[in-house]
């Protein structure tokens, strides 16, 4: 024990070049003194400059010249890559958000559609009309814009807004239809209670309440049906100018109608179906004492009946 | 007064250069620094992770931040960069340090015993350098394979000359009792 520390000692000068001339000789003395001296000296075998070496000088200088260019053009191109990221990163965010999460909805002549929303309310879009909310937001903000005709059928929840350019509708689950053509706004609730805002007017509609704002006079009446006869494709009509009837009938059967000798702001009272021209026209003019032909398969004539 | 104004510029020489951005200025630390990294990283990563280019891309990196760096804090960029480098290539890939084969042909009066058993030898050498520590491995080569003294391992490493001492002594005590088969008594 006392021998084997003693060679550690020894061993241990011997490496670090501190050997006296003493110990010297007491590391020569050592049986394994040959074999240490041999791993020692071996290592040289293993020495770097045999197998690999740092380049020359002249060498990096050649690779650090043809690597300069590119890295000083970087320099500034990166820069602008960065500010050029951001912009692309928030048209991407703003699409995200406002504008690919808008749904909308619009539907050609003499076309119907039933859109469920995500909360179980169901819109019915009447033709040439055109509806966008939300989707993904749809929960959090029950916001739906309207162009047109549709009637909203309201699971109950959070208030549930319909925006139209002449006026805004706000329940709380119901069912009621929203009309708004050019200068003609109505509101039917059919169910729930219903609050229209137009202009400066706010009006409460309870069940079976119908609110209308046309060519500037408001009136407040009752429904006539327990549901919007359009959805049983019936267009009906109570003292509105002819005029907006047939816009009405081009909007269902996607026709032009030319009044000829006829006061456009005749008023008319009744309906007609979405599914037969002629039963259609038969059910304007007969009553209003006009005359009608079908020129060509989308154009229609309407006159004064010759007596 | 002339005194004076003479001892200015020795008493700033060490700052003479702000920065190393100058040709001659880096052609020297190249020439002074390239060769010592190179082994350090050989020694240490082994040979396979390319330390001549690791070296390289260092410097590379040293001229990009030459106004940056002074003189005296580009060895320890470099050391630095240089690590990282091999760091990212791979973490814990096997060290394989190349030996040197003796000829046999020039000592023919060799059996091939020896022969074989040399090769044998050298292969254990080579597995247990391969099992040492990195500073056991970078510390002992520098100094038994590059002819280092301790002190000048010590500054490169930045250790003490005692903390190089024991890390030699700790791999050459290795070596020597996992050699022990070939000690032919």
């Amino acid at each position: 024990m006392e021998m084997r520390m003693d060679q550690d000692y020894l061993i241990q000068k011997w490496l670090a070049g501190e050997l006296t001339p003493e110990e010297e000789k007491a590391f020569e003395a050592m049986e394994d003194a040959p074999f240490l001296r041999e791993i020692a000296g071996d290592a040289t075998k293993f020495r770097a400059s045999q197998f690999s070496r740092a380049k020359q000088y002249d060498d990096f200088k050649k690779v650090l010249n043809a690597h300069k260019t590119p890295v000083r053009k970087l320099n500034w191109v990166r820069p602008l890559m960065r500010i050029a990221s951001i912009f692309v990163l928030g048209f991407a965010l703003y699409y995200f958000f406002f504008y690919d999460s808008l749904t909308q909805v619009e539907t050609q002549f003499g076309e119907k559609v039933t859109i469920n929303l995500p909360d179980g309310s169901a819109v019915t879009v009447n033709a040439l009309s055109e509806i966008a909310y939300n989707e993904k937001n749809w929960n959090g903000d029950r916001k739906i814009r309207l162009e047109g005709e549709a009637f909203f059928d309201v699971a109950k929840g959070k208030q549930f807004v319909v925006s139209t350019p002449t006026g805004e509708v706000t329940v709380l689950g119901t069912e009621f239809n929203v009309r708004q053509r050019d200068s003609f706004f109505e509101v039917k609730c059919f169910e729930g209670t219903v609050k229209v805002n137009f202009e400066d007017h706010e009006t409460i509609l309870d069940q079976g309440d119908k609110v209308r704002w046309y060519n500037g006079v408001l009136e407040q009446g009752e429904n006539t049906y327990s549901i919007p006869q359009w959805t049983k494709n019936v267009s009906d009509f109570q003292r509105v100018d002819v005029v907006e009837v047939f816009a009405e009938l081009e909007r269902q059967y996607g026709v032009k109608v030319t009044l000829e000798n006829v006061g456009g702001e005749r008023l008319f009272t009744g309906g007609f179906v979405h599914d037969n021209l002629d039963n259609a026209l038969k059910s304007i003019t007969v009553p209003l004492d006009l005359d009608y032909v079908i020129l060509e398969t989308d154009k229609v004539r309407v006159k004064p009946r010759e007596k | 007064m002339l005194h004076l104004i003479q001892t200015q510029p020795n008493s700033l020489s060490k700052d003479l250069h702000e920065d190393i951005c100058e040709d001659s200025v880096f052609k020297g630390l190249y020439e002074r620094l390239a060769d010592d990294l190179h082994d350090y990283l050989y020694y240490k990563y082994g040979e396979r992770l390319t330390p001549s280019d690791k070296a390289q891309e260092a410097f590379i990196k040293l001229w990009e931040n030459c106004k940056k760096v002074t003189p005296s804090k580009a060895k320890s960029f470099l050391y630095t960069v240089a690590n990282n480098l091999m760091l990212n290539e791979v973490k814990h890939q096997k060290v394989v340090l190349k030996y040197q084969n003796e000829k046999p042909s020039e000592s023919t009066n060799e059996s091939p015993e020896f022969i074989l058993e040399k090769e044998e030898y050298f292969k254990k050498y080579q597995e247990v350098l391969a099992s040492l520590t990195e500073e056991q491995r970078t510390a002992f080569l520098l100094n038994k394979a590059e002819g280092k003294k301790h002190e000048e391992i010590a500054q490169l490493l930045g250790v003490t000359r005692k903390v190089v001492e024991y890390r030699i002594y700790s791999a050459f005590k290795i070596l020597r009792a996992k050699l022990e088969d070939f000690n032919i008594k």
